[in-house]
């Protein structure tokens, strides 16, 4: 399973997802959209939209945190 | 009262700063004390509205720290006493029980002795056409958390309070040009951020003016004003940020018949105390003056006390 999380180094969900993440041993890929302008332009491109946290989960794209459907995406 | 996993003394409702103050200096009194602390509507996680403000040079002891690390010391500190839990359960009824309270939320029902409403404020939504359509496509609430996507563009910025301008200025290190548009005649932020607006070259302020619709195809392009700004009604943005003040979250505190204001503020006395006994409210959902980080830290600990007098007082004997 890959995981990759587009964040800002300010955004409190963003460190809400990566805690998630961590406390349930998930692996994935943190992305700084705020240092990095292809990123940014790949998560926006992936998520019709322009807000973080966005969750790449098998190519399952979240945006926000939701912990239901990331469970739900995570299989967990 | 029988020590169950469900009784407390003190129940807190929310889990911003007000609210794990007073958990802290609940258990400083020997209160068992549950904190709720999933968002009841503020979409923002444990440690509430600071966790979304850049920089705090307002809190004593702290000359300039994070919101989010402020929250994280305040969040640690509460839960360095055993007689605090958190749980990041919603409350969504509060009803009378003999002489205490129940909580139900959308796993457990709790009882408890006294109970504290913090549960704070959220954004105030624009309402014109176009900006339920661009939400997150170019119209954002937190300059914070989305402000690094807007690298080099060209941002508006509705509102002009002091939050507003600090989020102007979180905007202005990514952006290439912020524009704040202000119904009023001047915006009005403490002296300190007025100051660093003005000084903020990529900063320029649009007052006496009102946004009126957003456009775009995917994403946000521009704004229609209602007066001409250098000769145009129209202005090319690349994203809108909105900061016209708070919602007061207070549906679940009046739905028990806890008075609140025309505002939606909850009526509070000097002591936090609500018009119902064994109820009271702290923070930005009480009708305070000053609503910062300090005060609501400061009544939140007024609250507990009052709390912790009300139970010796009244309310010793078992639910």
């Amino acid at each position: 399973m890959t995981v990759k999380v587009y964040s800002t180094p300010t955004c409190p969900w963003c460190k809400k997802v990566k805690a998630f993440l961590k406390e349930n041993n998930v692996k994935f890929t943190d992305v700084d959209v705020s240092s990095d302008e292809k990123a940014s332009a790949e998560m926006i491109k992936k998520s019709g939209q322009m807000g973080v946290p966005v969750i790449d989960v098998n190519g399952t794209i979240l945006v926000g945190f939701d912990e239901a459907k990331l469970k739900e995406a995570l299989k967990i | 009262m029988e020590t169950s996993s469900k009784n407390y003394d003190f129940l807190i409702i929310g889990a911003g700063g007000t609210g794990l103050a007073a958990a802290m200096y609940s258990a400083r009194l020997g209160l068992k004390t549950l904190v709720l602390g999933k968002s009841q509507g503020s979409e923002l996680p444990i440690g509430g509205v600071i966790t979304t403000t850049n920089l705090v040079e307002n809190y004593p002891g702290f000359i300039k720290l994070t919101g989010t690390e402020l929250a994280e010391k305040i969040e640690k500190h509460a839960r360095s006493y055993d007689l605090v839990t958190i749980k990041e359960e919603k409350a969504e009824k509060v009803s009378k029980k003999g002489k205490c309270f129940e909580v139900k939320t959308e796993k457990e029902v709790y009882v408890a002795k006294s109970i504290l409403f913090a549960t704070g404020t959220k954004w105030k939504k624009l309402d014109v056409p176009g900006s339920k359509e661009f939400e997150n496509k170019g119209v954002n609430y937190c300059a914070l958390c989305d402000g690094p996507l807007f690298k080099n563009k060209i941002v508006g910025l509705v509102g002009g309070s002091d939050s507003a301008a600090k989020d102007a200025l979180v905007l202005a290190e990514h952006a290439k040009k912020v524009y704040i548009i202000y119904r009023g005649e001047k915006i009005h932020p403490e002296p300190i951020n007025l100051k660093r607006v003005e000084e903020n070259k990529k900063i320029e302020v649009i007052n006496n003016t009102n946004v009126v619709e957003i456009k775009g195809e995917q994403f946000v392009n521009e704004v229609v004003l209602d007066k001409e700004y250098k000769k145009s009604k129209t202005l090319k943005l690349d994203g809108l940020f909105v900061a016209i003040g708070h919602i007061f979250l207070s549906s679940l505190a009046k739905d028990f018949g806890v008075k609140t204001n025309k505002a939606g503020e909850i009526i509070t006395d000097k002591i936090c105390a609500t018009n119902v006994p064994g109820i009271f409210a702290a923070g930005d959902v009480s009708d305070g003056a000053f609503k910062q980080l300090i005060t609501g830290v400061a009544d939140g600990c007024t609250a507990a006390h009052s709390a912790y007098e009300y139970i010796g007082n009244v309310g010793g004997e078992d639910c």
